[in-house]
């Protein structure tokens, strides 16, 4: 038994990009292993097209199980998945993050009596198994987990997984009937809302135009604004900018905040101290402006601009929109 | 060079005192209603070895005797500790004196330790190329049989000891308010978690509790926050006033294992009077079969310094450049970092150790030998002589601990203690003389020169701004760091959006922001790159940075326990 199966959340008829990329690694991770990935999703059949579910193909699942249930509530999945996991014998489970995952994971680990590890970042296979490695002590630091337990439970960090269409096509789908259990069925969704009344949730943004206390002030962050507009992306701020109250706690990134990794990170007026690296440093490109030359950011920037950024912002934001023609 | 800059009237961050009025504050009456408070027999407040001997000897006292452990109740030995774990926030440089643990707990000689002392140097560093040794070895220096550790590790075995006799510990837990009623001592108020950057309550918001008990034990280190409050508020305070030092530690993994433990003094300290700059560093072989080899290194200095622009942390980087400790650490690797305060009043500075209800052991009373650099065995020592009377007495239905202190005079402690009462003030006469001085008083035992050299608040000193600053390395990331990147290594992680915990006069003239901001290792205090050159500076504040240090507490602001389980996780200071 060492088989995959990985967590799958939906919501409007789309895949979440962190369940993608834990698709993606499971698969990868199962053909080091020589065995297969599964999905499975929960929810009302309605949103449940066998489009949606076979498209998991695409990111190397071979199968997705498709179980009719409540959704966006975690002891139904629970409940779901340790059925698949046991009827299946397989090996391990997958998360790719956030709130609901760990609440899932948790329950599956008491369910089965499974090994956990979360807040993983990257997982290798040794000797046959797999090995989660998460980051402790405030970051600083990378402990290996291995797993005894018969059944081992990965949670990645938010964003610790990249999505890749590496699979080989459409997914087959399983319909699986689960017997939830009477506790699994007492809690209903009232209301779904964005954590924290942010507008743009920016750990699934493709573009981030974050700020430093190198804008000076808070109107400085006007024109990231319109530079993010231009690249359809978001805004996000550094600790210091949010402790100074310049922008909202919900854009935070780094130690104490979130953790991205955009395609484009455009850092304006951030200095680059370590305890912001790690919210951004998985970030494909990333692109500084800063007025220091001896900034630590130009150290893992793949391009740096010393400059003034009030000057350099908006030409680039210009610069984008006669690019795209608007 | 250009010249100092010695302000026209003396300029001192005593002058800007810190918005906290900490008797009322943080003294006070329980406030919980009477079924809600939790009743425990003895609160130790604060998990270091003062605090961890305290409760493992109590136990051990207890144990022989089932009826006063009955009127303890539930909870006979309660030890209540703000750091994630105990050790969390422990640091020293360290070698410890064995004789206090080995008392403490005669059957057990598997404490962890990095190594018997087996060889010793001084150096006197002449600049940043030359160093002269000083032999022998000056007598306060000598540590055969002494034993390097680290204090985070050894309070993680002094936890497990404390627990398998018997205590409670309340990690992540703060001591936040001293419950007096009637001039007695009745137990501590816990701190609030869950509040918001205003104040206010936020959806995971738990308040303290009212934790009454028969005796209170405040063992909270060099920075005792219940403890400066009970110094002023109940009339505790010694003759002088304390006065602190700050050190900086980094923990290498190294090549070549380092066979002994080293100490300098001089360079890149200045010797001039003017400058007030005191202290030196150390540098311990940490070396323990199965592990690769490591090296303690560190750097002190007083914390009356009176130029705004002295970094501990970039001194001790400017240090490292030397050739002689580049020989020990290059090729290695920096594992660790931290940063805390050292009380170094000594004798005179000496609190009086007991109120009705309550005893102070170990840090937060300033038990620290100053010229022989120890204070491990102390908090050990002080920590099994509350005990003790606090046993006594509570069998006897008593809140009067008075024979406690007489116990801590009477014994090593308190002999070293005066014996070295004088020891640290001459230096203010700059190195050379002060070190005769000292020389003369180690010598005769502290009976010569005799009498009462006074100790001032560090507060107090009077600032200048020189090009001190000038002369820190730039970071390399490699051997030389800078502040933040030490401060993730302690794995600090303070909430952002929590009240801040460090009370300070934030606008404040030049020479008072710069002297916070130089002197703290944690990149705390912010001079805002666009403030005026004369006149008020408006200080920005990171709190989340801080590792509890202490030093803002000796340079004139307040510090306070944040949000229990904040703050730094050391795990080999």
């Amino acid at each position: 038994m060492s088989g995959i199966l990985v967590y799958a959340l939906h919501y409007e008829g789309a895949i979440n990009k962190n369940s993608l990329g834990a698709v993606s690694e499971g698969a990868r991770l199962a053909s080091e292993l020589g065995t297969e990935c599964h999905a499975i999703v929960v929810g009302e059949t309605a949103g449940l097209t066998d489009e949606l579910c076979s498209s998991l193909g695409a990111y190397g699942a071979t199968k997705v199980f498709r179980a009719e249930g409540p959704e966006g509530l975690a002891q139904p999945v629970v409940d779901a998945m340790a059925k698949v996991i046991t009827d299946n014998d397989l090996g391990y489970a997958l998360f790719g993050g956030g709130l609901l995952g760990f609440e899932i994971g948790a329950g599956l680990t008491a369910r089965l009596d499974a090994g956990v590890c979360m807040e993983v970042v990257s997982v290798r296979v040794e000797d046959g198994k797999l090995v989660s490695e998460r980051p402790i002590l405030g970051d600083s630091q990378i402990s290996d987990v291995h797993y005894d337990a018969g059944v081992g439970v990965i949670i990645g960090r938010l964003n610790a997984f990249e999505a890749s269409e590496n699979g080989s096509g459409a997914a087959t789908v399983e319909d699986v009937v689960v017997d939830y259990a009477p506790h699994s069925l007492k809690a209903t969704m009232v209301q779904r809302g964005e954590q924290r009344g942010a507008d743009v949730n920016i750990e699934d943004a493709q573009f981030l135009v974050a700020g430093g206390r190198g804008l000076g002030k808070a109107e400085g962050f006007e024109a990231l604004e319109q530079l993010a507009g231009a690249l359809g992306g978001a805004v996000a701020a550094t600790r210091a900018v949010v402790d100074a109250g310049w922008y909202s706690y919900s854009a935070q990134i780094g130690q104490t905040g979130k953790t991205v990794a955009p395609k484009l990170y455009l850092a304006a007026g951030i200095s680059g101290a370590i305890q912001h690296k790690v919210g951004m440093q998985s970030s494909e490109n990333i692109v500084a402006i800063n007025k220091d030359a001896n900034a630590p950011i130009f150290e893992f920037s793949d391009l740096g601009i010393v400059g003034d950024l009030n000057k350099i912002v908006p030409k680039l934001t210009e610069a984008v929109k006669a690019k795209k023609g608007s | 060079m250009a010249e100092d800059r010695v302000p026209t009237h003396p300029v001192a961050p005593s002058q800007f005192p810190p918005p906290v009025d900490s008797v009322k504050e943080f003294i006070g009456a329980p406030t919980d209603p009477e079924d809600e408070r939790i009743e425990v027999g003895v609160a130790i407040v604060g998990g270091g070895q003062a605090g961890m001997a305290c409760a493992i000897r109590l136990l051990q006292l207890l144990e022989d005797d089932p009826e006063l452990t009955e009127r303890l109740g539930e909870v006979p030995v309660a030890v209540i500790e703000k750091g994630k774990v105990a050790g969390a926030h422990q640091l020293s440089g360290g070698v410890m004196n064995p004789v206090s643990i080995r008392q403490l707990l005669p059957d057990a000689d598997d404490w962890p330790h990095w190594g018997e002392v087996s060889g010793e140097s001084v150096y006197f560093m002449l600049n940043r190329k030359r160093a002269i040794p000083l032999k022998p070895v000056p007598p306060p220096f000598r540590n055969h049989g002494n034993y390097v550790v680290s204090v985070a590790e050894l309070n993680r075995w002094l936890s497990d000891k404390a627990e398998e006799a018997g205590a409670f510990i309340l990690t992540e837990t703060t001591g936040h308010k001293l419950l007096v009623e009637d001039g007695v001592v009745r137990g501590v108020r816990t701190g609030d978690k869950g509040r918001d950057k205003s104040g206010g309550e936020k959806g995971n918001f738990e308040p303290g509790s009212d934790v009454m008990a028969k005796a209170t034990v405040l063992a909270e280190g060099c920075w005792g926050h219940l403890t400066g409050a009970a110094l002023k508020g109940l009339g505790l305070a010694g003759n002088d006033p304390q006065v602190w030092a700050l050190g900086v530690k980094e923990v290498w993994e190294v090549e070549q294992p380092l066979n002994k433990v080293i100490h300098t003094l001089g360079w890149p300290l200045r010797p001039g009077a003017k400058y007030r700059e005191f202290g030196g560093s150390w540098i311990y072989g940490m070396n323990r079969e199965g592990s690769k080899p490591r090296v303690s290194i560190g750097f002190v200095a007083g914390l009356d310094n009176a130029d705004a622009r002295l970094s501990v942390h970039d001194v001790l980087q400017e240090f490292k450049l030397h050739p002689k400790v580049r020989r020990i650490l290059e090729g290695g690797k920096r594992i660790a970092w931290g940063a805390k305060a050292i009380p170094e009043g000594g004798y005179w500075a000496l609190p009086r150790l007991h109120a009705p209800g309550m005893v102070i052991c170990g840090d937060a009373a300033g038990m620290v030998n100053v010229p022989k650099l120890k204070g491990i065995h102390y908090a050990i020592e002080s920590g099994k002589l509350a005990a003790e009377t606090i046993f006594q007495q509570l069998k006897a239905s008593s809140t009067d601990f008075s024979s406690y202190e007489r116990a801590v005079h009477a014994s090593d402690v308190g002999k070293d203690l005066y014996e070295s009462r004088n020891m640290k003030q001459p230096f203010h006469k700059g190195l050379v003389i002060g070190g005769a001085i000292t020389n003369a008083m180690v010598v005769t035992k502290g009976r010569f020169p005799g009498g009462h050299w006074k100790n001032h608040p560090d507060a107090e000193a009077p600032l200048l701004l020189t090009d001190r600053h000038e002369r820190y390395p730039k970071p390399d990331g490699k051997y030389t760091f800078d502040k933040l990147s030490g401060v993730f290594l302690t794995g600090n992680a303070t909430r952002d959006d929590a009240p801040s915990h460090i009370r300070i006069e934030q606008r404040v003239p030049r020479e008072v922001a710069e002297a916070w901001q130089w002197m703290c290792p944690a990149g705390v205090y912010e001079v805002p790159e666009d403030a005026p050159a004369d006149g008020p500076v408006d200080l920005i504040v990171n709190p989340s940075n801080c590792v509890q240090c202490g030093a803002i507490t000796a340079k004139g602001g307040r510090l306070t326990p944040p949000e229990g389980g904040d703050g730094p996780l050391y795990q080999i200071m």
